[in-house]
């Protein structure tokens, strides 16, 4: 087997893309559950999100691997905390 | 009581204008400041500081910021922090200020702060000339906001609060894994907190950490990540001396000077 299809490598060159390319994202997780890939985390918006998923794409290529990537939605808080 | 805003980790880009704005919009019902723990950019290019600047111009209470680590990504942390103080934004590198809010004096000390891990797990400063320069920058930041805390403290501020973007303890990085912890903040920031005094410590970078810690020494510690508060923002009542105490709730608890 060459460093090509071992999987853990192919992990981190996908992570390193992620944090180099246009994502710039180091708080996304790509990990092995099981037999598969997973990449999961939060990501800022709906492009952030489109880019990820397409370097995952090209680095995971012939893995079976599947998201879980959460995108922001931020609106004002509904509360305060009582710091006393 | 001082209401205070907090937020890291925006992370805007080109596509991101307005994107917060909205929320942004409410701070002068919510809060007295709004404070923003680093991490405000993608690749820290002044078209993204641009972006970020535009959300918080014109605001009505004063917005205090330290930068993050993909602020400094294409090596142009100074034009970021030129385009945000355009916008009237007061960027602490290693400084503190003084704001009246709401007729109280309260003293901000920001550093972006750096990692090394925490107490019995951390890097020393020894070995490699990168080794050494490694660790010395985070100690610098430390001893940079405590400088800074200590100048406040002489400022007769009724309260004082840390902004770092690096976390000084490790209980609010709970959830990210145990092996990148030394990456994720330092001990010496929390030393720093407790020699001096802090009423608040926030700060951001960790995407999946939690919202609450507390230092060593007792001062109370917010990860205020966007990812971790899941809103715009958080608010932090932080009473002044002289206010009528809270509602009792059944816990006790003291406030380190």
């Amino acid at each position: 087997m060459t460093s090509v299809e071992i999987t853990e490598y192919r992990i981190e060159h996908l992570r390193d893309r992620l944090a180099r390319e246009e994502t710039a994202v180091l708080g996304v997780r790509v990990e092995t559950h099981g037999a598969r890939v997973v990449v999961r985390g939060w990501v800022p918006d709906e492009q952030c999100r489109s880019a990820v998923l397409r370097l995952a794409g090209e680095e995971l290529a012939g893995l079976d691997w599947y998201d879980d990537l959460t995108v922001s939605h931020p609106a004002p808080p509904d509360r305060a905390e009582e710091l006393s | 009581m001082i209401r205070v805003a907090a937020v890291g980790d925006i992370h805007l880009g080109p596509d991101s204008a307005g994107l917060l704005r909205p929320a942004f919009d409410t701070l002068g019902t919510c809060a007295d400041v709004l404070l923003l723990a680093g991490d405000l950019t993608r690749h820290g290019t002044p078209e993204e500081a641009r972006v970020v600047a535009a959300e918080v111009a014109g605001l009505p209470v004063p917005v205090v910021a330290v930068l993050g680590n993909h602020d400094y990504q294409s090596d142009r942390e100074q034009d970021v922090t030129r385009e945000l103080r355009a916008a009237g934004v007061h960027v602490l590198d290693g400084e503190g200020i003084a704001l009246d809010l709401a007729g109280t004096r309260v003293g901000i000390a920001g550093t972006k702060g750096f990692c090394g891990g925490f107490a019995g797990r951390s890097g020393s400063e020894f070995g490699e000339p990168e080794m050494k320069a490694f660790i010395r920058h985070s100690r610098r930041c430390a001893e940079a906001l405590g400088r800074a805390l200590g100048e406040l403290g002489g400022a007769a501020c009724a309260l004082r609060i840390a902004l770092t973007h690096f976390a000084p303890v490790p209980d609010t990085l709970a959830g990210e894994p145990r092996e990148i912890y030394p990456f994720l903040g330092s001990y010496l920031l929390a030393e720093a907190m407790d020699e001096q005094g802090a009423d608040l410590a926030v700060h951001g970078h960790a995407h999946l950490g939690t919202e609450h810690g507390m230092t060593a020494g007792g001062i109370r510690v917010r990860n205020v990540a966007m990812p971790v508060i899941d809103r715009a923002f958080a608010v932090y009542h932080l009473p002044v001396d002289g206010d009528a105490p809270p509602v009792p709730d059944g816990h006790t608890g003291s406030r380190p000077g």
